[in-house]
């Protein structure tokens, strides 16, 4: 018999599939292995991310769901709850017990009734409502509260360099749409 | 590519200085004389040999894991650095015997334990893929035996050294491979158990169990030996620096295993003997699915006292991380007892005989209506406990209603059983907080306060006994009184409107204005009475001679000293009976 962390991830990975969340793609990175994933976060509508395709890996501990998955964003990302290498620090992601920031209520932590979805939920809602009390990344953190025209600008550099495009065709595809 | 180029031309230097050394003096012997003087080639021998090192390394990862994952090489590179810096640490306590030898049993030992390292990576993968091979069980199983054998081998060589030598590096290197063979035998178990895990064809529930104890044993075994070894090193040598940061994380790991098993164990007994088993139709209702592993929950489930389910393994396995209820995080361990009896009313209604209606559509409406007066009022009737009922002499004088409420329940006629309360947490009252202005308290009374000797602790103890036999005292008397009621009103409502909930139930009917004041608050706390006994004793019966003594009772409205009296006697005989089921 699989261990029930592995038959626990297969069934998300299956729900995942068969009934996903809007603007969100995630699964194993090889069928081998489920304890490593992939996702792909598109940047919530009428934020500064809007139009952005975050990926990101999720990396499950062997005794999941007990203990928390750790998730990274591999792309350049700015964001007040995102260190600068890419990891993610929301209240989801953490056990009951450590506190890298020591103001979380445990009441929003990690437990076995989350799952991925959730988690990317999560990732979907810190994106569009930083928490700007979080350290993860305190300049990020500090341009957000000071200056919110440069953090935008920040944040549509980093989504388009996302998507691949340079910044005017992307402007254009964008008025295009509101056109629309 | 690049390790392949330096290899390359490590290899070539090597051979132009063995091919220049016999060269300019033609035979063996010779050569290597010349070799072991000349500094620069001395150095270009040790760059081959570390080389040599390296690409047998590189070897056995071969043979024994394949390709590594990124991990498992980060992981790798992560603790290979700690153990350098710390072998470097351990260089300047033996900068004495500092000899090409000594260098070369460090860099073997460093090279041992990265296979150590990578072979626990290794099995700890075995619970996260899906297929395992024969070749990976194969490898596994061959790689620990040559560590475990290696590592015997170096402690012996270790032991013999120091006995015939005296105390030397080698007790670094003994007490290094002792550790390392500790480890060797924790990666065994845990093979030994994931394998099993792996071929059995159910879920092990108890698989989790034995890796905490596997856990708990070695982290005891390793911090046993870090402690000798540091005190022996104090006493031959000095301050043994580089063994710290391992020893302070192996007494770490191990006080965290300690305090899991602790935790998990009152947890899994609160488990095992307070909560129900969930009901077939306590599992309908919850659709079946347990929220830990997302399958289906079919037998073996268990209901919590804030009426979640899970499966008996999931929250065992849980319970040894956290003392919660993973669905509204409620803290077992904080929570009393809940009462093993509050189950649905739904599925309650179908189990009982019809009789049982009558009693409890009459008793249901008062026994709600003190649901939400403030504990405020529960306390300042029941909870101060007075002095302790004596012990001797009062059974004589003990009535024999009193009696009969203690041993009558073999006799009790079935249709007298006591209603169940059937709304779902009303105990989740938080324990009595301490004194606020402890501040203000002088630290001998602090030390009396908290004070851990027999006659505290006996103390103590009376005071929980006083406690329970004012709420088994309680109960006894919201038994009687319901039951009272049930025999003076014709039972006003059908059956049916017990299958509501609680609130429901507890918002649509009226007060009564029928029982007297004295029984109140006894009717309050039964609930919490019903909470601290539920564990010990089954649903208590009544005869039909304490249902007389009830009913003329509340009959007699007015006659409060009456009822006093009797609860008294009451307590009396309960305390009593519970003083010879507990002896100490
Ligand atoms: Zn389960
Ligand atoms: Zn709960």
């Amino acid at each position: 018999m699989a261990g029930s962390a592995l038959r626990r991830l297969m069934a998300e990975y299956k729900q995942l599939t068969l009934n996903p969340p809007e603007g969100i793609i995630a699964g194993p990175t090889n069928e081998e292995n489920f304890f490593e994933w992939e996702a792909l976060i598109t940047g919530p509508e009428g934020t500064c991310f809007e139009g952005g395709v975050f990926p990101a890996k999720l990396t499950f501990p062997p005794d999941y769901p007990l203990s928390p998955p750790k998730m990274q964003f591999t792309c350049d990302i700015f964001h007040p709850n995102i260190y600068s290498d890419g990891r993610v620090c929301i209240s989801i992601l953490h056990a009951p017990g450590d506190d890298p920031m020591g103001y979380e209520s445990s009441a929003e932590r990690w437990s076995p009734v989350q799952s991925v979805e959730k988690i990317l939920l999560s990732v979907v809602s810190m994106l569009a409502e930083p928490n700007d009390e979080s350290g993860a990344n305190v300049d990020a953190a500090k341009m957000w509260r000071e200056d919110r025209s440069e953090f935008n600008k920040i944040a549509e550099t980093l989504v388009r360099r996302t998507l691949g495009i340079p910044l005017r065709p992307y402007r254009a595809v964008m008025a295009n749409r509101d056109q629309s | 590519m690049r390790f392949l180029g330096i290899s390359f031309v490590s290899f070539l230097l090597t051979s132009i200085v063995v091919a220049n050394a016999y060269y300019q003096k033609k035979q063996f012997y010779p050569s290597v004389v010349y070799i072991t003087k000349s500094n620069p080639s001395m150095a270009v021998l040790y760059i081959q040999a570390f080389i040599g090192v390296w690409i047998l390394g590189k070897l056995m990862r071969k043979i024994f894991f394949g390709q590594l994952r990124t991990t498992e090489f980060e992981h790798l590179m992560e603790r290979s650095w700690y153990a350098i810096t710390e072998t470097c640490l351990a260089f300047t306590v033996f900068r004495d015997d500092f000899t090409p030898k000594f260098v070369a049993l460090f860099t073997l030992l460093l090279f041992l334990k990265s296979f150590h390292w990578l072979a626990e990576d290794r099995v700890d993968y075995m619970e996260r893929s899906p297929v395992i091979s024969w070749l990976f069980h194969v490898r596994i199983l061959s790689l620990l035996l040559l560590l475990g054998a290696l590592d015997l081998h170096f402690i012996l060589h270790a032991y013999q050294s120091t006995v015939t030598k005296g105390a030397s590096v080698q007790l670094v290197f003994g007490f290094e491979y002792a550790v390392l063979i500790t480890v060797v035998i924790n990666i065994g178990i845990k093979y030994a158990l994931h394998s099993v895990d792996l071929n059995s064809e159910t879920p092990w529930d108890n698989k989790a169990v034995f890796l905490l104890y596997t856990e708990l044993v070695m982290g005891l075994i390793k911090v046993i030996l870090y402690v000798a070894f540091v005190v022996i090193m104090v006493r031959i040598y000095t301050l043994p620096l580089f063994a710290f940061r391992p020893m302070y994380y192996t007494i770490r790991n191990f006080k965290k295993a300690f305090s899991d098993v602790i935790l998990s164990r009152r947890a899994i007994h609160n488990m095992n003997t307070l909560y129900p088993d969930a009901t077939p139709e306590e599992l309908q209702a919850a659709d079946n699915v347990c929220i830990i592993c997302r399958e289906e929950m079919v037998t073996a489930s268990k209901k919590l006292p804030c009426n979640h389910i899970f499966h008996t393994s999931c929250l065992r396995s849980w319970f040894q991380r956290q003392q919660t209820c993973p669905t509204c995080r409620l803290n077992i361990l904080r929570t009393p007892t809940p009462p093993t009896n509050n189950n649905i009313p739904g599925a309650q209604a179908n189990q009982v005989p019809n009789a049982f209606f009558n009693v409890f559509a009459a008793a249901g409406p008062n026994p709600f209506q003190f649901q939400n007066q403030p504990n405020a009022e529960v306390g300042a009737n029941v909870a101060p406990p007075g002095p302790p009922p004596t012990t001797s002499g009062s059974a004589a004088t003990a009535p024999p209603a009193g009696e009969n409420l203690g041993n009558g329940a073999g006799q009790a006629p079935p249709q007298f059983m006591f209603p169940p309360f059937p709304f779902p947490m009303p105990f989740m009252v938080p324990p009595p907080p301490p004194p606020a202005n402890l501040a203000a308290l002088s630290e001998e009374e602090l030390r009396q306060l908290e004070g851990n000797e027999r006659h505290n602790v006996e103390a103590r103890i009376q005071c929980l006994r006083n406690i329970q036999v004012l709420l088994d005292a309680a109960v006894q008397m919201m038994q009687q009184y319901s039951v009272a009621t049930a025999q003076q009103q014709p039972p006003q409502r059908p059956p049916e409107a017990n299958s509501t909930n609680s609130e429901a139930a507890n918002g649509s009917t009226p007060p009564t204005n029928h029982p007297t004041s004295s029984q109140q608050p006894g009717t309050s706390a039964s609930s919490s009475g019903d909470a601290g006994d539920s564990k010990k004793e089954p649903p208590i019966e009544i005869t039909s001679a304490t249902i007389v003594n009830g009913v003329s009772e509340s009959l007699d409205e007015n006659s409060t000293v009456t009822a006093e009296e009797e609860l008294r006697r009451r307590r009396l005989q309960r305390f009593l009976q519970n003083e010879q089921q507990q002896p100490n």
